[in-house]
């Protein structure tokens, strides 16, 4: 896509709400995440000034560093920024602090506390705290405890605890950590972060759907004949073998991500756009959803595993060889799924969820498809007539797209496709922000809106359940197929749809 | 939002034994109540408008110190009464400056400035709230009023009761508040951040804002309280004393600022933004602060290098010169209208015209909500494409702004008003010299 102009009058315009005094306090501070998107997501806020001047880090982890030593480390992994904007680095790193912590050491938790009277002291941060773990899942609980053990979550109003995904591993693993995290704290200090709804796009679903009339009295059974949410990687497991062989594309993108994009383009239209009430319509309709055949799962789910491919030039290896996986691994990089909705919008309405890595294209979307008209008056120009289409784009080029039959040029009465278009870039003179920088403020200020709540995680998961046991009881049934790396997934998967007449989208 | 009372009755001390009185009371060790570690806010409070009203018996409301709809309508009945333009914004300078030579005394009215605090201001638990209450009764002896008070927790586990504050208020003639000025010091803890909200005109009590407003201390003033001149210039001299300074005059461009943004956000037209060769702005009378910074932003933003200034009768015309070379005129006009905004030189309307060198010029046209701008309207537009839009009204009152300010605290101030300030001083100073 070409670049295009920024406008100059939409600087430092955002009404945003600017977060109050705080500190936030990361634990995996020496980590990948903090360097990769915490930092650059809170230099950001910095930047726009959405942090409050009495704003502090601190960063902790088990490395012995220093205060000096975390900003010294977060400098030079930043260093393109921090070279762009030198003097707001400068101040941003006044407010970066370090503390050697091991979260099942007691004694380690007496001294953090103490740092943080001292922080607050320094800082005028006024004892509100954000606790962000952003360490090994297997010790969410174990962190949690220890946070409240030491007194550090008994303020409800002040204090605020983050974890990242994922949350448990199936559906027994997430009730158990959501009875350990709820006896830590309260539901309204915990935020269950899922970057995919710090996305512009994703929040836009919302928007699209409840702030016009236009769709709303189409968005059910009586109109929608399918609906198909993809999210599409073109590279591959990368450096996150150990944990994605753990994983696979099931937990590490559907259960979360896709499975939130559903409830978002499914969900009724809540009461008031408050954070309970969105959660509330968000649970619902993903306690309403079943798997298409959740007594032989394998028969509505296929799994793929991607071997190798490119071109001469661009090699791509296969799962199987990338480093530091099992050569003869069964975990699948590439998912798709059946599913309907047991209520009165969408009984009988499919929806086809698909991920994967090493695909044709990177691309995350919302496609819904309109039943075809009653009665066909008119020839198509090329092929049969296609459905009206309604395409939300979640990235790349963020925006919508709506497919439509319009009158071919002619003297001929014969129909063609024409798609109407809406681009996130061209329509606003600024970019959107990356999804941290969203939910690392909602979070500091306090708005659960875009975080998952515990029930509405364990919906997700015990949607899944039935694929998950089948995958322990009968692996055979189960086959991860192999697909070409750079092509759109295994050939069953295109025979999942094919059954019901339906083709996948190959935007 | 309703105000908020201090939840003690105030306790009336002579001003030298208020810092003894603070002292001893957050001295309760091992009770688990402390001052908050928060924020200081400063507070001068003059409200002489609403002070007269009362005087004359066209308020029979306790004076606030707080912009209320029923203050804004009982200035609108002086203006009536009192014979002035109707023209007259209601907290306009105009107004208590004319009362203030009017005779009558209506007896004795509640002063609660300083007790009566907004609830969206207390819920940020100020550590210690100072209000200096100047009195119209210039010979007034000083009066130092003190109540603590500690949030009301919500529920037996929650830790709010142990967050307490302070609230003081020294009221009186202004020169006896100026000789006591010497206490502020000690009662302002140096760990936390201060504000001092300068209620008044700029330009008026120099004194005692010098003595007030001293960096590192955070300044939050209003630019459509006073007159042009020392509003503007006071408020770009603090910016380049590299001082944190809030304008709420600022804040109330919001929303001309975003609906200009808004019709260049489209990709097709952002590129006309480099073809600008002509900008109307009409403002409400001749206070000229708010038309002054919405000119100066947009000249800045575009990256335009002022050339003149030259003050005509009811407008002043500047010429800019775009980064291309090209001149852009920029006028602004003054313009009186029968049932003005509260506060003076509110904008009207503004006209922007753009001619890029190949295409239709493009002419864009704002409005405000709640007044019509014909004048904006006319010309030739048969040959330009339009983009028309109504500017809605800033919601929210002056405390709601205070507290976004106080919220999100930053120790340097928004660089996009530094550079605004700096440059509406500069165009206000170009046209008087053009006067001269």
């Amino acid at each position: 896509m070409a670049a295009t102009l920024t406008n100059p009058l939409r600087v430092g315009l955002r009404q945003e709400r600017v977060i109050p005094p705080q500190c936030l306090i990361i634990f995996g501070a020496s980590g990948d995440l903090t360097h990769r998107k915490l930092i650059p997501a809170l230099f950001e806020l910095f930047l726009q000034r959405r942090l409050s001047s009495e704003f502090a880090v601190l960063g902790c982890a088990r490395r012995p560093w220093t205060d000096q030593v975390f900003r010294q480390t977060m400098a030079e992994r930043l260093q393109s920024t921090v070279t762009a904007h030198p003097q707001a680095w400068e101040q941003f790193s006044q407010g970066l602090f370090y503390e050697p912590v091991d979260l099942q050491q007691s004694e380690h938790l007496v001294r953090l506390a103490q740092r943080l009277e001292q922080v607050d002291r320094q800082r005028a941060t006024r004892g509100e705290r954000t606790f962000y773990l952003s360490v090994s899942p297997a010790y969410y609980g174990s962190g949690a405890r220890a946070l409240a053990g030491a007194g550090l979550l008994a303020d409800r109003q002040r204090s605020r605890l983050v974890i990242e995904k994922p949350f448990g591993t199936d559906y027994a693993s997430a009730q158990q950590l959501n009875r350990v995290v709820k006896s830590c704290g309260q539901e309204n200090q915990i935020f269950r972060i899922d970057h995919y709804l710090g996305k512009e796009t994703v929040q836009n679903i919302m928007v699209l759907r409840f702030a016009n009339s236009i769709f709303e009295p189409l968005w059910n059974r009586n109109h929608i004949s399918s609906v198909q949410i993809t999210a599409a990687e073109t590279v591959g497991v990368e450096q996150r073998a150990s944990y994605y062989e753990q994983s696979g594309a099931l937990k590490d993108m559907v259960q979360n991500h896709l499975t939130q994009m559903l409830a978002l383009t499914a969900m009724e239209p809540p009461g008031r756009f408050e954070p309970e009430s969105i959660r509330n319509e968000k649970a619902k309709v993903l306690q309403a959803a079943r798997l298409a055949s959740p007594e032989q799962p394998w028969t509505c789910c296929v799994r793929g595993q991607y071997g190798s491919g490119g071109t001469a030039e661009h090699p791509l290896a296969s799962y199987r060889h990338e480093p530091g996986v099992a050569p003869d691994s069964t975990t699948e990089t590439y998912v798709a799924i059946k599913l309907f909705i047991d209520n009165w919008r969408w009984q009988g309405v499919p929806f086809y969820l698909r991920t994967g890595k090493h695909l044709a294209k990177r691309l995350s979307e919302v496609a819904l498809t309109f039943r075809d008209a009653p009665v066909r008056l008119f020839d198509a120009a090329a092929g049969g007539v296609s459905a009206n289409q309604f395409v939300i784009r979640i990235q790349p080029d963020e925006g919508a797209t709506f497919r439509f039959e319009v009158k071919a040029p002619g003297s001929g009465m014969r129909s063609r496709p024409i798609s109407m278009d809406f681009s996130y870039d061209e329509s606003f003179g600024e970019p959107s922000d990356e999804g941290y920088v969203r939910l690392l403020a909602d979070t500091m200020l306090g708005d659960p809106t875009l975080f998952t709540r515990s029930d509405e995680v364990e919906a997700a998961w015990r949607l899944y359940t039935p694929i998950l046991e089948a995958l322990k009881q009968s692996p055979d049934k189960f086959p991860a197929h192999p697909y070409e790396a750079g092509t759109w997934g295994p050939a069953e998967s295109d025979e999942l749809l094919a059954r019901d007449g339906l083709l996948w989208r190959r935007p | 939002m309703a105000p908020q009372f201090t939840l003690q009755a105030p306790l009336k001390l002579p001003p030298h034994a208020v810092t003894d009185h603070l002292t001893r009371l957050w001295e309760h060790p091992g009770e688990g109540y402390n001052g908050s570690a928060t924020f200081t806010l400063v507070v001068w409070e003059p409200a002489w408008l609403e002070q007269h009203l009362a005087r004359l018996g066209l308020l029979q409301d306790a004076v606030m110190g707080m912009q209320r709809p029923r203050l804004v309508d009982a200035a609108r009945r002086a203006i009536g009464a009192y014979g002035l333009p109707s023209a007259t914004a209601p907290l306009s300078s105009t107004l208590p400056q004319v009362l203030a030579t009017q005779p009558g005394d209506n007896g004795s009215f509640d002063d609660l400035r300083g007790q009566a605090i907004e609830t969206s201001i207390s819920e940020l638990q100020p550590h210690r709230m100072i209000t200096l209450a100047p009195t119209i009764d210039v010979e007034q002896p000083l009066d130092a009023l003190v109540a603590a008070y500690c949030s009301l927790p919500e529920d037996d586990n929650s830790p709010g009761g142990s967050v307490c504050g302070d609230v003081l208020v020294f009221r009186g003639g202004a020169a006896s508040i100026a000789t006591e000025l010497d206490l502020l010091p000690r009662l302002i803890p140096s760990q936390l951040p201060c504000w001092v909200l300068w209620e008044g005109a700029l330009g008026e009590h120099t004194d005692i804002f010098e003595r007030l407003a001293t960096a590192p201390r955070r300044l939050i003033v209003d630019t459509a309280l006073g007159e042009t001149e020392p509003s503007l210039r006071i408020l770009a001299q603090r910016i380049a004393a590299s001082q944190a300074v809030s304008d709420l005059n600022w804040y109330r461009l919001g929303g001309w600022r975003e609906s200009l943004a808004r019709a260049f956000d489209a990709q097709d037209r952002r590129a006309a933004l480099s073809h600008v060769v002509q900008v109307d702005i009409d403002v409400e009378g001749d206070q000229l602060c708010q038309g002054l910074l919405l000119a100066a932003w947009i000249a800045s933003r575009l990256q335009w290098s002022l050339h003149t200034g030259r003050r005509q009768r009811d407008s002043s015309v500047y010429r800019f010169q775009r980064p291309d070379g090209f001149k852009v005129d920029l006028r602004l006009v003054s313009v009186p209208v029968g049932f003005p905004k509260p506060h003076a030189g509110s904008i009207l309307g503004l006209r922007l015209l753009c001619r890029p060198p190949e295409g239709r010029e493009l002419c864009v046209v704002l409005c405000g909500e709640a007044s019509g701008c014909m004048r904006l309207e006319g010309g030739d537009i048969s040959s330009r494409t339009l983009v028309e839009e109504i500017v809605p009204l800033i919601d929210g009152s002056l405390e709601v702004q205070e507290t976004r300010v106080l919220a999100g605290g930053h120790d340097t101030t928004n660089p996009l008003l530094a550079t605004t300030a700096q440059l509406a001083h500069r165009m206000l100073t170009a046209a008087a010299a053009s006067q001269a």
